[in-house]
């Protein structure tokens, strides 16, 4: 009982919006952060799409590596790391297991191996990438390479929108409970009071829509007299938006840096 | 001099409603005015407001008849977006107002997308305006309520707009906090020129702020005066739910003649200073069983940085059976937090607090809500259902109470829902939203019912309304805690008012003991009753505490000297 309360507490609805909006926006500081969008955006072409296409072990982990090295850099949120690790050994267990079930050897492991290698590499730096850069950030860097102003807005606009939406359904959350009952027992393994709440937390999603539905017309309001609307449309406003945004030198150090180290990387190995 | 805005003969009505919201409307503003807006919930100042910006008829359309100049522009003729240079709107739910993260950039979020070079600068300068220049790089979830108000209101200064309107501007606010917005509005108005527009049921903000007022009702306007004219007419204003400021009302019960005085200051010299009758309140209070107790409680909670908050200190209190108790305090007092902790909801961080000798640590929050009962301070927050029927019925239902549907029905004619009973309680006005909270929470049968604010942004008459329904609750509940800047129901209903600061309780007393203490009031930012304030500055030696106590006790100096005699 008293773990499984210690547990609760950690996952609790406001520990879980913590640490969401830490992620979009608490890694201000890093050197990452700090890099032009458009850097990134090349780097993770390069990083996100190559290493399905390389084959050889020995680079792979090297490129690997480095991405471990600019996750840290990065200073990633513990639960999105063990949400990954969780996810990279499902994912590589199950494959395994059935391997092996269905006639596989320990030779089946090594393709196994570098498929799991492939993903973390991939994984990481998609992390590395988008943590590094808070959603206006994002939304800025999209607007540069061309993307619709609606569908920019709509990426910070949702972010925004995120702590508000939890707190909503915290609060729905919470009137269950306070009108609800709790089973009598908890049944084999805890399992009555896990439907219980499996149930509500369900059902909280409803009352949500329609509050937030409600909420969202001052919102549509409120943009069309900031001028949202007239902003989409000229492209002057989005000039001023973007003239913030400057590749500096540690932009073309980074991308060289990665470049050198990539070659290096065939070269010597 | 010709006016700044002018509505002329106009009608509207949203499509596919059965009657117009506004008919035929007829009004003037001059530059430089600060108006007041009195009117009953749903009397169209809303929609009246937002003729001014456009909103109507561009962005809902209606039909519409009439004609719009604001600052010589046509409304029908311009875009909402060119309008909105001229008129600034800060609605009632502002928090849905604000659409970026950071407050310099919520700030600066227009004049940017207008395409203003300048919308840094502006940004800033309207935040400076407002006070919330420190806050300028915070995320707005760090802001207070207050705080996101007064942000609000700068991300539409920063268009430098001639004209300002705001809805309800003090709903949610502490006295304190309420006059220092008023007081911004006031700097605007007189150093800065801009036309203010308020919307407000305190008419104690406006006998001291406005200078004119403007009464709707039904979609008329039923008229437009001078501040000290409008509020004197106390018959319309009571006949349209309005409570004129309580020195008009006193003045008036006790016959005073010709002008009536509408603010603290006028009223001093309008009543002479006679010695009242003799106070007949008697503090009620014995001590009966004890059914919550607080031992030595801390209370933090973990904020966006991850760290944690402390925001109850060393809490030690018992509620006793027969305890009405007004729980009050500045925002972020800690008020909600003490609620909170009784539910179950939230557990102590050291300490414990006990319900009917049941430490809520060990127990549920669903356990709990048989004895206790939280009303939120937003009643949609409780709105778990699609109708109201169901949702007075969730908690009985959920307890297979028998024969609930005789009870349910029983309460909705209770709290007066009968005929609502199908509708979606998200879609109710304000007080019939609150009275559908409270027939939830008297719904679950409790022993102690909690109330956050139970008298926020209501109409006067619909305060009214709840005020009584919480006396007869009384009756069935056997102690009432209520969280409250109101300090009107906080001398009306409480038997004990236990005054909270910085997460401590600093006083724990009654009335008399917390209103006579002028640094307590001081330190807690409170502000008493006007009546109080008016007999205590009359040389009262106990001074009253309600209207009807004045009127009881107030004697005129002729009676004194036996002229009538």
């Amino acid at each position: 009982m008293e773990y499984t309360r210690k547990f609760a507490d950690k996952l609790s609805v406001e520990q879980v919006k913590i640490e969401l909006l830490n992620t979009a926006y608490g890694n201000g500081d890093t050197f990452l952060a700090k890099l032009d969008p458009r850097t990134l955006f090349i780097w993770y072409l390069f990083f996100g799409i190559i290493p399905w296409f390389i084959h050889d072990v020995r680079v792979l982990i090297g490129m690997c590596l480095f991405m471990m090295v600019t996750t840290y850099m990065a200073k990633i949120s513990p639960l999105i790391i063990f949400i990954l690790c969780l996810g990279l050994l499902g994912q590589g267990g199950y494959l395994l297991v059935v391997s092996l079930f269905f006639g596989g050897n320990w030779t089946t492991m090594l393709p196994l191996l570098v498929l799991t290698v492939k993903l973390s590499t991939i994984s990481l730096a998609s992390i590395s990438v988008f943590c590094s850069m808070n959603p206006d950030k994002l939304s800025d860097g999209l607007l540069k390479i061309k993307v619709p102003g609606q569908v920019s807005f709509s990426i910070a606009y949702g972010y925004r929108m995120l702590p508000t939406l939890i707190e909503e359904y915290h609060h729905v959350f919470q009137s269950f409970r306070l009108r609800g009952k709790t089973p009598e027992k908890h049944g084999f393994l805890y399992i009555r009071s896990i439907a219980y709440f499996v149930k509500i937390a369900m059902l909280s999603f409803y009352p949500l829509l329609l509050s937030t539905a409600k909420s969202a017309r001052t919102t549509v309001e409120a943009l069309e007299t900031k001028g949202s609307m007239y902003g989409f449309n000229h492209p002057e406003v989005k000039k001023l938006k973007l003239a913030s945004l400057k590749m500096k030198r540690q932009d073309y150090l980074f991308l060289l840096g990665s470049a050198i180290y990539v070659i290096a990387l065939f070269i010597l190995l | 001099m010709t006016s700044q805005i002018e509505i002329k003969n106009v009608t509207f009505q949203y499509p596919g409603a059965e009657h117009p919201v506004l008919n035929n409307i007829n009004l003037s503003i001059e530059k430089g005015d600060f108006i007041a807006i009195l009117g009953g919930n749903g009397s169209g100042k809303s929609t009246m407001c937002k003729l001014l910006n456009g909103l109507i008829p561009h962005y809902y359309v209606g039909d519409m008849s009439g004609e719009v100049t604001v600052n010589g522009y046509k409304t029908t003729d311009y875009k909402v977006a060119d309008l909105s240079k001229h008129v600034g709107y800060v609605y009632q739910d502002f928090e849905n107002q604000i659409v970026s993260p950071r407050v310099l950039e919520d700030a600066s979020f227009a004049p940017l997308h207008y395409g203003l070079p300048d919308f840094h600068e502006r940004g800033l300068q309207a935040l400076k305006l407002v006070g919330l220049e420190e806050q300028k790089d915070a995320f707005i979830w760090q802001l207070s309520g207050g705080q996101k108000h007064l942000l609000a209101l700068a991300s539409v200064l920063s268009l430098n707009p001639d004209i300002i309107i705001i809805d309800e501007p003090v709903a949610q606010l502490d006295p304190h906090h309420a006059k220092d917005i008023y007081d911004i509005l006031t700097e605007l108005n007189e150093v800065h020129d801009k036309t203010i527009i308020v919307i407000e049921h305190h008419t104690e903000f406006v006998a001291s702020y406005a200078k004119k007022v403007v009464l709707m009702d039904q979609g008329t306007i039923h008229f437009s005066l001078p501040v000290t004219e409008a509020l004197n007419q106390v018959d319309t204003l009571l006949a349209h739910q309005i409570y004129p400021p309580q020195v008009t009302q006193v003045a008036r019960e006790t016959g005073m003649d010709g002008k009536l005085p509408v603010t603290l200051e006028e009223g001093l010299t309008h009543f002479s200073t006679a010695e009242p009758k003799e106070s007949t309140y008697i503090s009620s209070r014995e001590q009966k069983q004890a059914i919550v107790s607080y031992e030595d409680v801390d209370f933090a909670y973990k904020t966006i940085t991850r760290e944690k908050k402390q925001v109850l200190h060393e809490i030690d209190c018992t509620i006793h059976e027969g305890d009405y108790i007004a729980l009050v305090g500045n925002n972020g007092a800690g008020k909600s937090s003490f609620m909170r902790l009784m539910t179950g909801l939230v557990k102590a961080a050291t300490g414990e607090v006990t319900v009917d000798g049941e430490n809520t640590r060990d127990v549920p929050p669903e356990y709990l809500a048989e004895k206790v009962t939280y009303i939120h301070q937003n009643p949609e927050q409780m709105f778990i259902e699609d109708c109201v029927e169901k949702d007075v019925a969730f908690f009985m239902k959920s307890r297979k109470v028998k024969d609930y549907q005789t009870k349910v029905d029983k309460l909705l004619k209770q709290f007066e829902l009968t005929e609502l009973a199908d509708r979606d309680s998200r879609l109710l006005s304000g007080g019939q939203q609150r009275r559908a909270s409270l027939a939830i929470g008297v719904g679950m049968n409790p022993e102690i019912m909690l109330l956050d604010e139970p008298t926020a942004n209501l109409d006067i008459a619909t305060r009214k309304h709840i005020t009584k329904l919480l006396d007869d609750l009384k009756r069935q509940l056997k102690a009432v805690v209520i969280a409250t800047h109101d300090m009107q129901l906080a001398s009306e209903f409480a038997n004990r008012i236990i005054v909270m600061h910085e997460g401590r309780i600093i006083h724990d007393g009654d009335r008399v003991s917390v209103f006579q203490n002028y640094r307590l009031l001081e330190k807690a930012g409170l502000m008493p009753p006007q009546v109080f304030s008016l007999t205590k500055s009359l040389g009262w030696e106990e001074p009253a505490y309600t209207v009807q106590e004045f009127i009881e006790r107030y004697q005129r100096e002729e009676v004194d000297n036996g002229v009538y005699a």
